[in-house]
């Protein structure tokens, strides 16, 4: 059984404006030990997924539906109590923005000491020393030293770092990071990342890696989810995403990117931008920058199909197979046409 | 953290100077004379003249300025009033006591309203309750401490007699029937009230900028990911931080807070710094008024430094020097 | 502080004199100051110490680096919106190091800039005519009537729709903010723009368009750009030659072609392979994983800046000697004592150097 199984989630804001739609149904699962990759581009929904299934989402105005099951319970439907006691222990979050991340009137040492009383029942010097212990973990040089310092005596990356310590303090089953390179310089980046997959190793948890970067998820995603508008594209193991895209809006991802190790005379860009999520589009969301957009999918939104390589490979498209694989054999290939 | 000390020093000498010659000035510039006043209606010119020769005041103004900073500084003593001869130092020290409790008791009023509410408000933005203190927060911010002042004494004081309305008694000495920390607080309600209700409407409105803000800081959501409870997020994260820029405003409002202690004294009879100045300025009472220019200036200083101090050490971001 | 024109002395290698913008050791420094009563100065931020290149009529300079390096500082002492401490900025022939405010005035019209948050550059409380035509107001470069009509020109140029002349900042997506400012620079035909990091702040898709668009303005135009970003793969897309800085110095300088295949710099190769690459099958290639932080710039390390992380330090020659930029075939410049033999390199080809210094 999957570590963690969700299915069919919602997440919906009350606001001044009306509804807001942030979440509209995704499902997908991760099993222990096992990295999946939630990419998607702002306003997607990915960040909401993630805190609906940590309950870190305003109580008021929130309107939540679904299931997220974690080791056999659903954790939407669970009391706020029991819900406290898995956060922080069984369930972990990183963040975005490691310079904001800490609280920067409390020693770190105060912070992870804190992290871990919640959760275990253990003497101020026992949780100081377990914490001691992770900060060495992450690659704090001279963590004796650095454990009474305070956030801001550390820079982005060494915070990013602590975070993951204070994350990890519990040995939890599942960590979800939410962008936690964005903010840094890429050299830092390839540190977190390094670090992030050597513990995840050593401590077998899973990871679920939000990022809009899809040369992170092909480093180390094992699965990927693709996110449009609050919605799931198209998801899949990562080979078989990178291999065969089979979803317009997948290959304007793959397609925008400027690459490394090849030169490309005109970037594919994909018109217009994120649809309101208080009013989506009516059919498929991504028909108004579809360049494949035919009459259906302005009225009919297109259902998660299995894409014919792989079972767990799904997309939401109503282009016909034989024009799918053409167009990602094309992409592939490095001569897409260009979208305009 | 020393050269920091020695800055600060540096700049309180200087600007002890700037206020008392700015004020010696001021008096100057006045069309009065004091020796006139202190004399009475009955003097004659000469008699005038002989008295302001006693006084000093026929004197240039460099020269009494003079005789002001030697007097100081040799004698610590702030001269003698020109109206009723007593020592200047002597005034002072009985007024500043009652000020001092006015003020200092106000505060803990103010503080022991504001941040209760404030944070409740903030915690239930929208809600009936925050409703209601952001109304009280209008009116005590709107109506003038005099008029409130005056409300109080003739609802609670004259129709419900609850507390008295004029008198001030010692804390310690009771050198009346009245006397002793429960007649003094019984005394002081009043003012008190009417003395924080101003301060308490800015800083509930304050406090709770405050706490929405630091609500929906990062680190607040760190700490509930960490599976902290609703009270140690409250405690340790959210009030930790929303209250350190009340720190650095309770240090400028008690600057501003001896100056609307006039108001209330005024009210209220009460015996203290601001109704002597100002029965000193109805006088022409140089001295008098400057010594409790003097003092407040240097009380004021000597406060603003202690809170720099405190917020350094609160915040650790900080770094003095 | 005083600024030394004099200081550029020696012929910087890599320097065309003949660009449309000559760069020589260019110095930055912000001081660090103490004292009672009077302020001493007692240290300094280095932010840029020692930059040199020059970038010719038509092409597009990409200068790439990590967060501290300096490149924000330097773009900001060639627009001359800071003074620089020290060293010469030569533009169209000019020497405008020193120029005064009103001297200033004339080559702001051909020396644009473009930032990097779409957000925070445009001021929310002017509508888009007059954001996009202030220059050319304060310049006197037409009528009421012919700046409105080059404004709705340009909207157009960038892909907006000219009707929303009267539109408000917040009313436009980021993507359309940047067009916005895109157009702001254009509009009194500048020679040179300086773009710092103008797609880091978009969404990747967004950043695609931006990117092709100022691509076709380039060609439209004859612009010459000044690229500034993070992001490796957005500097290849759209430069000619691409500049590494690292802690306030240029470090490697080479055609696109050349830095990207055979990058002579260590800090260039780790850069590199630090880069996600978008393909699953590149996962089980070693990467060269740099320790540690980037130093202090205020107390630099000595000799060779990079000497501290760097794979392939050599004790007493790295951090005695200060390598200069060495010259390498095709107008590659990197400042190391013993460059990169190849690439890409192994973990232990990159820690041990095959051959030995550069003479």
């Amino acid at each position: 059984m999957a570590l963690l199984e969700v299915r069919d989630l919602k997440t919906h804001f009350r606001t001044d404006d009306g509804i807001v739609k942030a979440v509209d149904g995704v499902s997908f699962s991760v099993e222990k030990g096992k990295t999946l990759g939630i990419v998607g581009e702002s306003g997607s929904g990915k960040s909401v997924t993630c805190l609906s299934i940590m309950g870190l989402n305003p109580k008021r105005n929130t309107i939540s539906s679904g299931e997220a099951i974690f080791n056999g319970k659903n954790l939407l439907t669970m009391g706020s109590n029991e819900l406290r006691e898995i956060r922080g222990n069984d369930l972990a979050m990183i963040f975005q923005d490691p310079m904001t991340s800490l609280n920067p009137v409390h020693r770190i040492g105060h912070q992870l000491v804190e992290a871990v009383q919640l959760h275990r029942d253990v003497s101020k010097k026992q949780a100081r020393a377990r914490a001691l212990d992770l900060l060495k973990a992450v690659g704090i040089p001279r963590a004796e030293r650095r454990i009474d310092d305070y956030p801001h005596q550390f820079s982005g990356g060494m915070r990013q770092r602590v975070m993951i310590a204070m994350a990890l303090v519990n040995d939890p089953d599942l960590l979800i990071a939410d962008e936690p390179t964005t903010a840094l310089d890429v050299t830092t980046q390839a540190q977190i990342l390094k670090l992030m997959t050597t513990l995840q190793h050593e401590v077998d948890s899973a990871i679920i890696m939000i990022t809009h970067d899809l040369g992170v998820i092909a480093e180390i995603a094992d699965d990927v989810v693709v996110m449009y508008a609050a919605r799931v594209a198209e998801q899949g193991p990562v080979d078989a995403l990178f291999k065969h895209p089979q979803h317009p809006y997948t290959w304007g991802l793959l397609g925008s990117l400027p690459r490394l190790d090849a030169d490309v005379e005109r970037l594919v860009q994909i018109q217009g931008q994120p649809p309101s999520l208080l009013n989506p589009p009516r059919g498929c969301r991504f028909h108004p920058r579809c360049p494949y957009v035919m009459n259906i999918c302005t009225t009919e939104e297109p259902r998660l199909m299995p894409a014919g390589d792989h079972r767990d490979h799904l997309q939401a498209c109503h282009l016909d197979q034989a024009t799918k694989d053409r167009e990602a054999a094309k992409l592939l290939a490095g001569t897409m046409a260009e979208a305009s | 953290m020393v050269r920091y000390l020695i800055r600060r020093l540096i700049w309180a000498v200087v600007l002890f100077f700037a206020v008392t010659v700015v004020s010696y000035i001021l008096f100057f510039i006045i069309p009065a004379n004091p020796a006139k006043q202190a004399c009475g209606q009955a003097c004659s010119q000469k008699d005038v003249q002989r008295v302001a020769h006693n006084l000093g005041t026929d004197r240039p103004v460099y020269y009494q300025y003079y005789k002001f900073v030697k007097g100081l500084i040799w004698n610590q003593s702030l001269g003698f009033s020109y109206f009723t001869r007593q020592s200047v130092n002597g005034i002072v020290g009985n007024a500043a006591p009652v000020t001092a409790s006015l003020v200092f008791g106000g505060v803990v009023l103010w503080m022991l309203i504001a941040i209760p509410i404030g944070v409740l408000s903030a915690l239930r933005p929208r809600s009936l309750l925050d409703r209601i203190s952001m109304t009280f927060v209008l009116i005590g911010i709107s109506a003038h401490p005099i008029w409130i002042g005056l409300i109080f004494a003739y609802v609670f004081g004259f129709r419900l007699h609850l507390t008295p309305i004029t008198g001030y008694c010692d804390f310690i000495n009771p050198s009346t029937d009245c006397g002793g920390p429960v007649q003094w607080a019984y005394h002081m309600v009043l003012p008190w009230m009417t003395f924080a209700i101003l301060f308490a409407a800015l800083y509930v409105r304050m406090i709770r900028a405050n706490t929405l803000d630091t609500m929906n800081e990062d680190y607040v959501r760190t700490a509930r990911a960490k599976g902290a409870p609703e009270w140690l997020v409250l405690r340790s994260h959210i009030l930790r931080n929303a209250m350190l820029p009340v720190v650095t405003m309770l240090g400028m409002d008690v600057g501003l807070a001896l100056g609307g202690a006039v108001f209330t004294e005024t009210v209220y009879s009460l015996p203290g710094l601001g109704k002597t100045a100002v029965g000193a300025l109805n006088n022409y009472d140089i001295p008098t008024v400057q010594g409790v220019i003097v003092f407040a200036t240097i009380a004021i200083i000597i406060f603003n430094l202690a809170v720099d101090l405190i917020y350094a050490w609160v915040d650790p971001r900080i770094r003095l020097g | 502080m005083a600024v030394s024109p004099t200081e550029a002395p020696v012929e910087s290698p890599g320097v065309d004199q003949n660009g449309l913008l000559v760069v020589e050791n260019l110095k930055k420094y912000f001081p660090i100051t103490r004292g009672i009563i009077f302020q001493r100065e007692i240290a300094a931020v280095k932010a840029v110490d020692g930059v040199s290149f020059s970038v010719r009529q038509g092409e597009t300079l990409g200068v790439v680096g990590e967060s501290g390096c300096g490149k924000s500082t330097m773009a900001r002492c060639i627009m001359r919106l800071l003074d620089p401490t020290a060293g010469r900025i030569t533009f169209d022939g000019r020497d405008i190091t020193n120029l005064s405010r009103a001297e200033m005035r004339p080559f702001r019209r051909e020396l644009m800039m473009i930032f990097q948050d779409p957000y925070a550059s445009l001021n929310p409380r002017k509508r888009v005519g007059f954001i996009v035509s202030e220059a050319l107001e304060v310049h006197n470069m037409g009528t009421e009537a012919e700046n409105k009509r080059r404004v709705q020109e340009l909207l157009d140029v960038v892909g907006l729709n000219p009707e929303h002349y009267n539109r408000f900042p917040h009313e436009f997506s980021g993507g359309q903010r940047q067009r916005i400012g895109i157009a702001r620079a254009l509009a009194v035909n500048p020679k040179l723009i300086v773009c710092d990091e103008p797609v880091s702040a978009l969404d990747v898709s967004v950043q695609a368009q931006i990117l092709n668009l100022l691509k076709d303005l380039q060609s439209t135009f004859g612009l010459t750009y000044v690229f500034i970003a993070h992001d490796l793969n957005v500097v290849r897309h759209i430069s000619d030659r691409v500049m590494v800085m690292y802690l306030g110095h240029g470090v490697e300088i080479a055609p696109k072609s050349k830095l990207y295949t055979a990058p002579k710099h260590p800090y260039t190769g780790a850069l590199l392979s630090a880069v996600p690459v978008p393909d699953p099958d590149a996962r089980g290639k070693k990467k060269v994983v740099l320790e540690g932080d980037v130093p202090n710039p205020i107390n630099p390390p000595s000799a060779c800046w990079f000497h501290p992380r760097c794979p392939r330090f050599q004790e007493g020659h790295c951090d005695v000697e200060t390598p200069p930029l060495y010259s390498f075939s095709e107008g590659q410049f990197a400042a190391c004592h013993y460059p990169l033999e190849g690439w890409p390199l192994t973990e232990d080809e990159m820690r041990r150097p095959s051959s030995g210094p550069v003479s």
